[in-house]
C-alpha cells in the first residue's frame, strides 16, 4: 500500500494548486470597476499552495509511521457508517439514523451487541429530548414523525 | 480610566444576569470535562458548541460567554489527569505532568489539585486585568487601520502562526492557503461571479464555517481514535490527609504563580504563540530563577513551584489570547478564530469598532471571563472526583456521542444532507492531513479571515488602482511587514542553532 511521506502530500498539493488554477482562470465578471477581479486571490493561493508543494517534494522524507494492523480497515469502514449516517439523517429521522450510527460504531470500539444496542437507543433518544424537546434544535422525526 | 470603570461596571451587568450566570456555569463544566478527557482540547469543545449555541438562538454575548468559559474550563480540566494518571488532558497541561505527578505520588494530589486550581485562577486574574487595561489603548490605536494595514496585520498573524506552530512551516503555510481557499468558494460578493461552486446549489453561499471546523476538529479526531483501541480508564482520587493547599504553601508558590501569570499574558498576545508555549516558558524560567536562589529546589520530583507556573501561565495565556481577537478584530489562535467564526455566525465582526459600537459584547466578554474563573476556582475544589471519574466513559460510547452532538450542531445551521456529507468529506481530507503533519490551527484561521482578507486586499488595491505600492505606504504597514519577517525568520534559525547545539559534543 502506498505509504505516506512529505512527497506525496506535496505532490497532492500540486494536483491541488493545478486544479484552482483550472477552474479559476476563466472567472471573469461580466463588467468590471475595480482593478482586482474575483480570479486574482484564488490564483495567488494557487501559487503559494504550488510552491509549499514543490518544497515538500525536493525536500521529501517524513515517512508517516504506518497505523497498526486493522486500524485502516475500522477507519474506512467508520467512513462508511458516517456517510450513511450523513444520507439518513434527514431522511429516516434523528432517532432512527443515531441509533444506528451509535450501535454500528460501537460495535467498531469493541462493545458487544447488547452494549452497542442499548447505548444507541438511550443516546439517540435522549439526546432528541434535550436538543429538540429541551434546547429547541430542531431535529427530525422521520419514520418516527407520528409519535413524537 | 473612568470610562474603563463606566464600561467594566456594563460588562458586570451583563454577566450577571441570571441566564448569563447559568451559561457561565454549564460552559465551564462543560470545559472542564472537554479538558480532562485526554484528545480532546478547547478547540473540540468550542467548535462543537458554537452551532449548538447558534441553533438555540442565544444572543451573541450569550454565546461568546458560553464559548469563552468552555475555552477556560478546558484550560482548568487539563490539569487534572496530568496531575493523577500523569497524561496530559490537553496540549498546554504537558509541563503539569513534571511536578504535578510527583506530588500524587508522594500522597499529595488533593493538595496538588487545589494548588493548581488556585494558580490557574490567579493566572487568570491577571490576564484579566491585562485585558481591561490594554484592550482599549490597542483598540484606539487599530481604529486608524486601512484596508492595506488590515491586510498587513492577517500577513503577520499567518506569518506568527505558522512559524510558532510546530518545526515545519512549509506546512503551516499551506494549511493556511487550504483554509483561505475554502474562504474563496461561493458568490464573489463583489462581482457576483460563482467561484468553484460546480453549479452545486448548495455551495452557492460557500461552505460554512461549521463544516469545516465539525469535519477538522470532531470527525477526523474520532478517526484517529479508532487507531488504537484503549478501553475508558478508571482513577480514584487518592485520599490524602488533606484537601486542601495551608497558608504556607501558598505563600511559597506565590511569586511564581504571579511571574508565570504575567509570562503567560505576554506570550498569549502574540497570536500563534498560545498556551501550550507560554506554560513551557514559564516553567523553564520558574525552574531557573529557583534553582539560582534555592539549593533546595526539587525541580521534577514534585517542587510545588514547578506546579504552580505552567497552570497559571496557561490559563493567563488562553485569558490574553482573547485581545488581538477583540481589538484586532484578527485571531492569534486556533481556539480564538473558532470563536471569532462563531461570531460571524450572527453578522457581527470583532475588531477595534466593536468596542464603540457594542460595549456589551465587548465588555460582558471580559466581566464574563472573570465570573467564570471565580465558578471555576469554586467548582474545581469540590468536583475533582466527578470529573476524574468521566474518564471512565468507554470510547464506545465517547465516540458516537461526540459524533451524534457534532451531527445534531451542522443539521442545525442550514437543515441540509449535503452539509452533512460534507462534514464527512472534509473530516477524511482533515484525518489524512493530521497523519502528514499538517497543523489544523492555520487553516481554521484562514477559513475565519479568508473573505476578510481578500476584501481588504482588493480595497486597498482599488484606492491606488492596482498598484501594490500602497500595502509598504504607512508607518504602521511597514513596521507590521518587519514584524512578519521578524516573527517567520527568527524562531526557525534558533532552532536551528539550538539543533547545531545540541548535536556538538560537549569538550
Amino acid at each position: 500500500m502506498l505509504t505516506l511521506n512529505d512527497r506525496v502530500l506535496g505532490i497532492a498539493a500540486l494536483i491541488f494548486a493545478a486544479l484552482i488554477t483550472a477552474f479559476g482562470y476563466d472567472l471573469e465578471p461580466p463588467f468590471s470597476y475595480e482593478p482586482v477581479g474575483p480570479k486574482a486571490f484564488p490564483l495567488l493561493l494557487a501559487l503559494i499552495i504550488a510552491l509549499c508543494g514543490l518544497r515538500l517534494v525536493i525536500k521529501g522524507g517524513g515517512e508517516v509511521e504506518a497505523n497498526p494492523e486493522g486500524a485502516n480497515v475500522r477507519i474506512a469502514t467508520m467512513v462508511a457508517y458516517l456517510a450513511g449516517y450523513a444520507f439518513l439523517f434527514q431522511w429516516i429521522g434523528f432517532i432512527a439514523a443515531t441509533t444506528l450510527m451509535v450501535t454500528l460504531i460501537g460495535r467498531l470500539f469493541q462493545a458487544t451487541w447488547a452494549q452497542a444496542i442499548i447505548g444507541g437507543v438511550v443516546m439517540s433518544v435522549g439526546l432528541f429530548f434535550l436538543f429538540d424537546k429541551g434546547l429547541d434544535v430542531v431535529l427530525p422525526a422521520g419514520i418516527l414523525g407520528d409519535l413524537l | 480610566m473612568s470610562s474603563v470603570l463606566e464600561y467594566l461596571s456594563l460588562g458586570f451587568s451583563v454577566a450577571f444576569t441570571a441566564t448569563n450566570l447559568l451559561v457561565a456555569a454549564i460552559g465551564s463544566f462543560i470545559g472542564t470535562i472537554v479538558g480532562v478527557l485526554p484528545g480532546l482540547g478547547p478547540i473540540n469543545g468550542v467548535a462543537m458548541l458554537v452551532p449548538i449555541a447558534f441553533a438555540m438562538q442565544l444572543p451573541p454575548e450569550t454565546a461568546l460567554i458560553l464559548l469563552a468559559a468552555v475555552y477556560v474550563g478546558a484550560e482548568y480540566g487539563g490539569r487534572i489527569t496530568s496531575i493523577l494518571i500523569n497524561v496530559p488532558g490537553e496540549a498546554a497541561a504537558v509541563m503539569t505532568t513534571l511536578d504535578g505527578y510527583p506530588l500524587a505520588r508522594q500522597g499529595l494530589a488533593s493538595v496538588a489539585l487545589s494548588l493548581s486550581a488556585w494558580s490557574s485562577f490567579i493566572g487568570s486574574t491577571i490576564a484579566i486585568i491585562g485585558i481591561v487595561l490594554l484592550a482599549p489603548l490597542l483598540a484606539n490605536f487599530a481604529v486608524a487601520f486601512g484596508p492595506a494595514e488590515y491586510f498587513v496585520l492577517m500577513v503577520f498573524a499567518f506569518c506568527a502562526l505558522t512559524s510558532l506552530l510546530g518545526d515545519e512551516p512549509v506546512k503551516g503555510i499551506l494549511a493556511a492557503m487550504l483554509g483561505l481557499f475554502i474562504s474563496t468558494v461561493g458568490v464573489d460578493s463583489n462581482s457576483g461571479v460563482y467561484r468553484y461552486t460546480f453549479d452545486l446549489p448548495n455551495l452557492a453561499d460557500g461552505i460554512d464555517f461549521v463544516v469545516v471546523v465539525i469535519g477538522l476538529f470532531a470527525v477526523a479526531e474520532m478517526l484517529q481514535m479508532l487507531e488504537n483501541l484503549l478501553g475508558g480508564t478508571s482513577i480514584e482520587v487518592p485520599k490524602s490527609e488533606r484537601k486542601l493547599f495551608n497558608l504556607k504553601e501558598l505563600a511559597f508558590t506565590w511569586w511564581s504563580t504571579v511571574r508565570a501569570g504575567v509570562t503567560g499574558f505576554v506570550i498569549g498576545i502574540l497570536p500563534g504563540a498560545g498556551a501550550s508555549v507560554a506554560s513551557a516558558v514559564a516553567y523553564a524560567n520558574e525552574k531557573k530563577i529557583c534553582e539560582g536562589k534555592d539549593p533546595n529546589a526539587k525541580f521534577g520530583q514534585g517542587d510545588m513551584r514547578g506546579l504552580a507556573a505552567p497552570e497559571a501561565a496557561n490559563n493567563s495565556a488562553a485569558t490574553g489570547s482573547f485581545i488581538p481577537m477583540l481589538t484586532l478584530g484578527v485571531p492569534g489562535s486556533g481556539t480564538t478564530a473558532v470563536m471569532m467564526g462563531a461570531l460571524t455566525l450572527y453578522n457581527i465582526t470583532p475588531g477595534p469598532v466593536l468596542f464603540d459600537a457594542q460595549p456589551q459584547i465587548v465588555w460582558g466578554l471580559i466581566a464574563s471571563l472573570f465570573v467564570a474563573n471565580v465558578i471555576l476556582f469554586l467548582m474545581n475544589v469540590p468536583l475533582v472526583r466527578l470529573f476524574a471519574s468521566m474518564l471512565s466513559i468507554p470510547p464506545r460510547l465517547l465516540v458516537p456521542g461526540i459524533l451524534a452532538i457534532s451531527f445534531i450542531g451542522v443539521y442545525a445551521i442550514n437543515a441540509t444532507r449535503f452539509d452533512l456529507l460534507m462534514v464527512v468529506g472534509i473530516g477524511v481530507i482533515g484525518y489524512f492531513l493530521r497523519k502528514m503533519n499538517v497543523p489544523m490551527a492555520p487553516m481554521v484561521l484562514g477559513v475565519v479571515l479568508g473573505d476578510m482578507m481578500e476584501q481588504n486586499l482588493r480595497r486597498a488595491l482599488s484606492i491606488t488602482n492596482g498598484e501594490i505600492s500602497i500595502l509598504f505606504e504607512s508607518k504602521i504597514s511597514i513596521a507590521l511587514w518587519i514584524l512578519a519577517a521578524l516573527v517567520a525568520i527568527v524562531p526557525p534559525v534558533l532552532r536551528k542553532l539550538a539543533s547545531k547545539k545540541a548535536s556538538v559534543p560537549a569538550n
